[in-house]
């Protein structure tokens, strides 16, 4: 029988975290030096990780271990937010820290692996875990999966083995069923974790103790009482030297594939029998191979394609996106995307589902708007505030919280109402520190909990529907630009509502 | 807004609370006006003599976190009965919002003979449907005897240990409260969470797990002349935990000295015939600790916690902590052993 730490006390203890060696590919890449380092060092500062806890960077540089380690260093310093830095601490972390150079096309590289690993696992015990982490050129993704299958370094002899990769899993189904496959060469779909950064901020997980965690929600949360939902993530920044990449992208595959089909997935799935990985993810999965895949005639009345143009804001020029470095001047990248959902089961049919996602927008907002029917009888006579519908706004950056808006009576004499807000605010409620996305999703990859990880059948549900949206763009020629940079995007966008009866938020 | 003469009203503290919300209200700018959160009662009991300033200042910390409406009863070591009210409102801005947040706060004072008239003021003083959080800052007054009135109030007392002349004392007082079916904390078992929980992570790692069966000796140092409650707790902790996995190892006791009195200085478990120790952590300087287990060092930061800090933690844990009564039980009997 084996044994059990019995000094663990979920009462006061942060999560059980086991021993591990943790393998990055593309060590010298920015991801690594902005994310992962900072978040491993914060938890390490925390005390999160095991004392033999071990990072081994690869990338083509060479470079030795103490290079690495300094160059790691001066990451953390650089990037380390609302947080401080210990010395004392950095020197026994950075003593796990190790580094190998070589060519992910190379197969020599991964017996080398396989033989470092070993040497790590016997000086730091850290019991034959290994957590990858593709934080690689997405093209090096498969060579990556294939030189590891080939090695057999996916397979433990003892402990565990697992696989973190990031976004973009794929650019379309058939290259999203491709990379699975190669995955599948060498690791089990349970130990794939595909990181989606939003599903580890607090305020989404917060959406799930909010449904789940509470019984008023529940019994309104369905087509009788919700009239739509606009789920919003806006940037107010361009595209950033990420020209080149983005215009292969654009803001459907970038956003709304990945990220806000997961937001969608949280707020319209049933409620989960248990908190369990497999069954939480169960539920996003029928989510999204709810969502009704569009037919070619119904794509440009469900969507809106958007391109930012030139504009002077704020007392400055700001280039269009044809104006971008990397950028081809007659790119029909969407810079700009919005389109309505409709989820076909017997909870949500009929109910809109609005997304929308863009760049050079008026502010950085991610929120998740639901309007409630309004109530069924204008009993009180007044303006159009006297009928506002009941709003719940779920917000998930910058100001992480809840607002529920809601009529009161305005003091005094008559009966006027106006809508007034109760607001919970996540920071000034709670006070502490929130971890960083990242933070929540590598422990949650080192302890094996998958919850906030996105599984292949979700991936290519969201592909499914993304796909049936990017052909028909693909073979539309769109009069680009078509919004100014600091708007709130195409006037399209508002028509797409209107012929609904609805009006964007303004968040 | 201070009750006159020597009692109070309830009803009148309620109104008075009630007018200072309006009254925050009104002074809200424009249409953010405030935020009134509350997520329990908390009632400091204190000395006069006690510190004020320091205690406004741990609950003005809590209080984002830990938002609550705040009783304050400052006790008068006076035979005559006297009591005396007023309230006011702890507001913050959280940065960058536009709404301030307020929670409020009422300070009583009394004289011991009032202890007994205390219940009457502050059940209806509590907020509804919240749990009320009896925080006591003297031994004294934890032993008059009508503060098991005020007490009952709570679901829980924190107390701590550390205060106490008499350690081994304490522990058997507190014990005997808890064996009675008093819900307590002991601030002093909220001092080794952060050692307590760097022992349990040095046993996650399978390799160091397979040795705790071997572990005969404990060897815990601290700094007082007289073995602390923090010491007391820790062994008795360790001994349960080690039973669970067969071991029942020989507890020594060290005085290393220096101060905080309740700091430990080292923990250390050993096996016999093994020139190493199976797991050690040893405070360095400041705040830093060394963790030795199976060959490797690291580092750890065990910063000496202030009350904002241990209280912070006790208020996130409003119903029994099952952990922290089995310590207390096992600490009571080591210490009067």
């Amino acid at each position: 029988m084996s044994l059990e730490n019995p000094f663990q006390d979920p009462l006061r203890f942060e999560r059980r975290v086991p021993e591990c060696a943790m393998v990055i590919f593309g060590a010298n890449g920015d991801l690594t030096k902005r994310k992962l380092l900072p978040a491993l060092y914060r938890l390490a500062y925390e005390r999160r990780l095991d004392a033999g806890f071990a990072v081994l960077g690869i990338s083509r540089t060479p470079m030795s271990d103490d290079e690495f380690r300094e160059k790691m260093l001066a990451s953390v310093k650089e990037f380390l937010e609302d947080s401080p830095f210990d010395t004392d601490v950095w020197a026994a972390f950075a003593q796990g820290i190790f580094y190998m150079a070589g060519n992910f096309d190379d197969g020599a590289l991964f017996p080398a692996l396989d033989a470092r690993l070993k040497e790590i696992n016997a000086a730091r015990h850290t019991g034959g875990n290994v957590l990858f982490y593709l934080s690689a050129q997405p093209s090096q993704y498969i060579p990556i999966a294939q030189g590891i299958a080939a090695a057999n370094v996916g397979k433990a002899e003892s402990g565990w083995r697992r696989i973190v990769i990031e976004k973009p899993f794929g650019h379309d189904l058939a290259s999203a069923r491709t990379l699975s496959n190669e995955l599948h060469s060498a690791f089990q779909e349970s130990e794939v974790y595909r990181i989606d950064h939003y599903l580890g901020k607090e305020t989404v997980q917060n959406i799930l103790a909010l449904r789940f965690g509470n019984g008023i929600f529940e019994p309104l949360w369905n087509r009788r009482y919700v009239n739509h939902v606009q789920i919003t993530a806006a940037e107010s920044i361009g595209v950033e030297g990420r020209g080149a990449y983005y215009q292969e992208a654009g803001a459907l595959r970038d956003m709304i594939q990945n990220h806000l089909s997961q937001v969608l997935a949280t707020i319209a799935m049933e409620p989960s029998a248990t908190f369990r990985p497999d069954s939480v993810r169960d539920e996003r999965s029928k989510l999204l191979r709810s969502i009704r895949v569009m037919k070619p005639d119904e794509v440009l009345r469900n969507t809106v394609s958007g391109q930012y143009g030139p504009a002077h804001i704020g007392g400055e020029d700001v280039p269009g996106f044809r104006q971008e470095q990397g950028v081809k001047p007659e790119a029909q990248t969407d810079t700009y995307a919005a389109v309505t959902f409709l989820v076909d089961n017997w909870r949500w049919a009929g109910v809109p589902f609005y997304l929308r996602s863009g760049k050079r927008l008026p502010k950085r907002v991610t929120e998740i708007a639901i309007q409630f029917n309004a109530a069924p009888l204008a009993i009180f006579n007044g303006d159009e505030t006297t009928t506002a519908p009941n709003l719940l706004i779920l917000r998930i950056q910058p100001e992480e919280g809840i607002s529920l808006k809601f009529l009161s009576k305005r003091p005094g004499a008559g009966m006027k109402l106006r809508p007034v807000s109760m607001d919970f605010n996540y920071g000034s409620s709670f006070g502490e520190r929130s971890p960083s996305a990242y933070e929540t999703l590598l422990l949650d990859a080192i302890i094996g909990d998958a919850t906030l990880y996105t599984r292949q059948d979700m991936v290519e549900a969201s592909w499914a529907v993304v796909d049936a949206i990017q052909h028909v763009w693909d073979e539309t020629k769109f009069d680009f630009p078509n919004y100014g940079a600091g708007t709130w995007g195409p006037k399209a966008s508002d028509d797409m509502l209107a012929r609904r009866g609805h009006v964007w938020r303004q968040p | 807004m201070g009750s006159a003469g020597g009692t109070i009203a309830p009803d009148r503290i309620l109104h008075d609370m009630a007018d200072l919300w309006v009254s925050l209200g009104k002074e809200g700018e424009g249409d953010a006006g405030v935020l009134r959160a509350c997520s329990m009662t908390l009632v400091v009991a204190a000395e006069e003599s006690d510190d004020a300033q320091a205690i406004g200042e741990t609950l003005a910390a809590l209080m984002p976190e830990h938002p609550s409406r705040a009783i304050v009863i400052r006790f008068r070591a006076e035979d005559r009965r006297g009591l005396a009210a007023r309230v006011f409102a702890q507001c913050w801005m959280p940065f960058g919002h536009r709404q301030q947040i307020c929670c409020e706060q009422i300070e009583i004072t009394a004289s011991d003979a009032s202890v007994p008239d205390l219940e009457a003021v502050v059940l209806p003083l509590t907020v509804p449907d919240l749990p009320v959080i009896l925080w006591c800052r003297s031994p004294r007054l934890f032993e008059l005897p009508a503060f098991s009135e005020l007490a009952a109030i709570a679901q829980k007392v924190v107390l701590d240990s550390a205060a106490f002349a008499d350690p081994a004392a304490a522990l058997g007082v507190m014990n005997s409260a808890a064996s009675a079916g008093r819900s307590l904390a002991d601030l002093s078992w909220t001092r080794l969470t952060r050692w307590r929980e760097l022992i349990a992570q040095i046993f996650e790692n399978r390799a160091q797990l397979a040795n705790l069966p071997l572990v005969s000796h404990i060897l815990i140092a601290h700094r007082a002349a007289a073995t602390p409650a923090t010491a007391y707790y820790l062994a008795a902790w360790l001994l349960d935990g080690l039973a669970q996995v067969g071991a029942h190892p020989r507890v020594e006791f060290r005085s290393d000295g220096g101060e905080p009195a309740w700091r430990l200085s080292l923990v250390e478990l050993s096996a016999q015939g093994r020139p190493d120790a199976i797991a050690s952590i040893a405070l360095t300087e400041g705040a830093a600790a060394e963790v030795k287990a199976g060959g490797l060092v690291s580092k750890a930061l065990l910063p000496a916690l202030n009350d904002y800090a241990l209280m912070r933690e006790e208020l996130s844990i409003p119903g029994r902590d099952p952990a922290f009564e089995r310590a207390l039980a096992g600490a009571a009997k080591l210490a009067l052993s």
